[in-house]
């Protein structure tokens, strides 16, 4: 066990802060899961595998868009940071093959997108 | 960041026509020679909902609706290549949602305490623990002007400070993560999405008014909720965040987890602490008040999940920033679960004071295809009605107080014209019959002959002598309950009976459900002049009530017709009348 | 069940919480997710070791919705009676279900295979109408696709799976 301190909090702080870097965040709340993200994150990982890609796939939680479950956040570096909905196994695939791989995003399959 | 261009047809009626329009949009980019650097891309939904055809340009976000075809040179020219918005053409952008309480929910892994502390997680915790005595913890959330989520909206501030003074060797603060309204579920959102919030939240609270131990109260139908609350405990106990010497001060405190169990009543607090103790959830007459009395006889502080999430925010921007959001007497944001007949269902935090069309309409999308929005329906099984006509009633605790309503934990139901309010009214009640912990008599009695009387409208075989008892047994169970659940249990009826008196009227005197879901009330027949003799609803019918064939047409036997509708729904030329 | 193996079985869960005040519900939460229910021989060996009357143990039992006196069936069939689930047609999946399988909420099928209950509301409202078979839930289910959802469940499907 560690005492944690205000002085490490901040330490940590500065440790994790997001950098710049391309993620991808797969909704992981009770919606989410029941709407199959389990099976889109489990996509998402073997593509950016064989891929090889320059990406961090995160299990977060729910965003609140609970109608366009399965819900996956894209950020890669000078492109818009979106929102695919209703993302099942072929979507993810293209999401990593085109989005990420390619930098083009998919038509038709995105819900919103974050303004910074 | 390359340029990106967003369309979508948001046109409620008739055929999407994105592609269409893609094509063209594509062509004018070709002649240009820019479909290299530019990205145009169909999108799904555009947060533009019944505006025609929207465009978005990224990364300057110009926005423009109802674009006609016509308009497209003019957008390539000047946003796509200039950068600048066509002049007089770009739109305002819709209402946004302020996020407080969801800051980090879908932004952090849960189950990471490392990426919470990164979006200052705990430094509120920090500050307090370092730079407040607990009475100036109480004051900065009396200067926020935050009331509690749970319903009632009772002042925190006031309540901590309470319960700081109260005289007792031992105090409690417990977190009700008991939702029980049906169609609210903001606080699993946040359990699940942001566990650390609520942890920190507490443990300030805790620190202000001086408990040593706090309790969750999570209902056991929300397992993930419960795991990753576990899992974020033992995070905060691994690294001195709960226990003793809580970051390197001379604080304690220490949480444990109780389940509720499946009684709605829970909710209450007195019943909750019952709970706790490992009792029935019975309530029991206050004052005493928790605050004073509660928990094994001790001060206790129960505040709301959401309430708790909004604590480490306002004492990291201060009180008077977040006075400074929503309105007069209700300050801050409050998430609402929108779901019912409604296009985008979902999690909305807005402001307080932001109108419901706003969140009806603007964020949420309205009607489903091809329906018209009826009315809403806010606080759950203790909330009332607000219909169509009032969309411009603005969210707070107050306003919705006024239209016979309440905030409640924030459900918000969208019904359109197929929703009878009768039977919305019949499900509420009936909810609350069942939840009933059977104590006082005014709620167990009353309640039960009100939904006998709701049946019996239903069914076709009221009178106005059965809506007239409707609204003396209301005032009695609102003056006589002993708890919350009693008191309120008949404002759905109070409030549909208020709104929609012709529809009680023709359920009563014409025998007819004008939504046509009274299944006792409701008729189909087979007009002959539209029948093309097809014989689906022959096949349709489970209970072989239709009779006849293909060259002389079919009819239904009205003893025999159970009403499922499903002669209605497999019928191409519509033949078949409901009514 | 052997009263010797009882005994040391529920000895180790009320162990676990004998010190904390107020156990009783959390006790019964971890009897019931290994038992599948709370069954009287439990209750009547938890009562000595907790040291509660036996009409206390019940009185929680009868109250609270969550806990079950009889032994679920083999899949439970949950379906959502939320208002949102309400409104989009969950009465209409539990009346298509009751017809199904011929038995009222809170029964479970002849065979054990199936037992049907109807709840509050499982936090999926963006899915409605909502039903839930074991861990896995249906989200926007139609009354027509019932037949098919529960095929996967019965004996003769399980037991092809097998072979």
């Amino acid at each position: 066990m560690i005492k944690m301190t205000k002085k490490d909090l901040d330490a940590t702080k500065q440790k994790y802060a997001e950098a710049d870097r391309n993620w991808i965040k797969v909704g992981f709340s009770t919606c989410g899961i029941a709407a199959g993200a389990k099976e889109v994150y489990d996509t998402l990982v073997e593509e950016s595998r064989k891929h090889s890609a320059d990406v961090e796939i995160k299990k977060c939680g729910c965003v609140g868009m609970c109608s366009a479950e399965p819900l996956v956040e894209v950020h890669v570096k000078n492109m818009p940071t979106v929102f695919y909905g209703k993302v099942d196994k072929e979507v993810a695939t293209k999401i990593m093959e085109k989005h990420v791989c390619g930098k083009m995003l998919v038509n038709d399959k995105i819900y919103d997108l974050k303004l910074n | 960041m390359g340029k990106t261009v967003f369309i979508k047809d948001t046109a409620i009626t008739g055929k999407d026509r994105t592609r269409d329009f893609y094509g063209v949009f594509l062509g004018t980019l070709r002649e240009k020679g820019l479909e290299n650097e530019v990205q145009l891309v169909r999108v799904a939904d555009i947060g533009i909902y019944g505006q025609g055809m929207t465009v978005r340009v990224l990364p300057e976000n110009f926005l423009y609706t109802n674009v006609q075809e016509n308009d497209i040179p003019a957008i390539v020219q000047d946003s796509v290549v200039g950068g600048r918005p066509v002049e007089g053409k770009a739109s305002a952008q819709p209402s946004k949602q302020l996020r407080i309480v969801l800051r980090n929910c879908g932004v952090i892994d849960p189950e990471s305490i490392e990426d919470y502390i990164a979006r200052d997680g705990y430094q509120a915790l920090a500050k307090v623990l370092t730079e407040y005595t607990p009475e100036k913890v109480a004051q900065e959330i009396k200067n926020s002007g935050l009331r509690g989520r749970g319903g009632a909206g009772f002042p925190t501030g006031l309540k901590w400070d309470i319960t700081r003074k109260a005289q007792g060797d031992q105090k409690y603060i417990i977190c009700n993560g008991d939702e029980g309204d049906p169609g609210a579920y903001m606080d699993r959102s946040v359990l699940e999405g942001d566990p650390h919030s609520v942890i920190e939240g507490m443990t300030i609270g805790a620190y202000a008014i001086g408990a040593s131990k706090g309790y969750f109260y999570i209902r056991a139908e929300y397992p993930l909720a419960i795991e990753r609350i576990e899992k974020a405990m033992r995070q905060c106990h691994e690294r001195g965040i709960l226990g003793n010497g809580i970051l390197g001060s001379s604080f304690n405190f220490d949480l444990e987890i109780r389940l509720g169990a499946g009684a709605f009543v829970c909710g209450e607090e007195t019943a909750l602490i019952a709970s706790i103790e490992g009792k029935r959830g019975y309530p029991s007459p206050r004052p005493p008040f928790p605050s004073i009395k509660g928990l094994w006889g001790r001060p206790t502080c129960i505040n709301n999940v959401e309430t708790l999430a909004n604590i480490p925010v306002i004492v990291m921007k201060g009180g008077a920033w977040f006075a400074g959001i929503g309105t007069e007497t209700s300050k801050g944001t409050k998430v609402f679960a929108v779901t019912g007949k409604v296009k985008n269902s979902g999690l909305v935090e807005v402001p307080m004071g932001t109108a419901v069309e706003d969140v009806v309409y603007g964020i949420c999308g309205g009607a489903m295809a091809g329906k018209n929005v009826k009315a809403i329906q806010t606080g759950g099984p203790s909330g009332g009605v607000i219909p169509k006509e009032f969309f411009q009633t603005k969210v707070d605790y107050e306003s919705l107080q006024k239209m016979g309503s309440i905030m409640g934990s924030g459900g918000m139901i969208v019904m359109d014209e197929d929703d009878c309010m009768v039977d919305i009214a019949k499900f509420y009640l009936g909810f609350c019959v069942d939840e009933s912990c059977g104590k006082c008599a005014p709620c167990r009695i009353g309640g039960t002959q009100m939904l006998k009387l709701l049946v019996k409208v239903t069914d076709g075989e009221g009178t106005q002598k059965d809506l007239d008892q409707l609204e003396q047994i209301s005032f009695a169970m609102q003056k006589a309950s002993l708890c919350g659940l009693g008191q309120t249990a008949p404002n759905p009826v109070l409030s549909t009976l208020h709104y929609y008196r012709a529809e009680y009227d023709a359920h009563v005197d014409k025998k007819k459900c004008p939504a046509c879901k009274c299944a006792k009330l409701v008729r189909f027949m087979i007009m002959s002049e539209k029948c093309v003799k097809c014989g689906m609803c022959f096949k349709a019918c489970p209970v072989g009530a239709i009779s006849g064939n293909r060259e002389s047409g079919y009819l239904i036997d009205q003893t025999k017709c159970i009403r499922c509708g499903q002669c209605f729904e497999v019928c191409k030329p519509r033949a078949i009348s409901r009514g | 069940m052997d009263k010797e193996i009882l005994e040391r079985e529920v000895r180790e869960i009320a162990d676990s919480w004998k010190d904390k005040e107020g156990n009783l519900i959390m006790v019964l939460h971890q009897i019931q997710n290994r038992y599948g229910y709370v069954p009287r021989e439990v209750s009547l060996v938890l009562s000595e070791i907790l040291d509660v009357p036996l009409a206390r143990i019940y009185e929680v039992i009868t109250f609270y919705h969550f806990f079950r006196l009889t032994p679920p069936g083999k899949h439970t069939i949950s379906v959502c009676m939320g208002t949102a689930c309400y409104l989009k047609g969950g009465a209409e999946l539990l009346g298509e279900l009751e017809h199904l399988l011929c038995v009222k909420p809170g029964e479970t099928t002849k065979d054990g295979q199936f037992h049907l209950e109807m709840v509050r509301c499982l936090g999926c409202c963006g899915l409605a109408p909502v039903l839930k078979i074991g861990e896995k839930v249906y989200g926007g289910v139609k009354k027509k696709d019932i037949g098919d959802i529960i095929a996967h469940y019965s004996e003769e499907a399980e037991a092809q799976a097998i072979a």
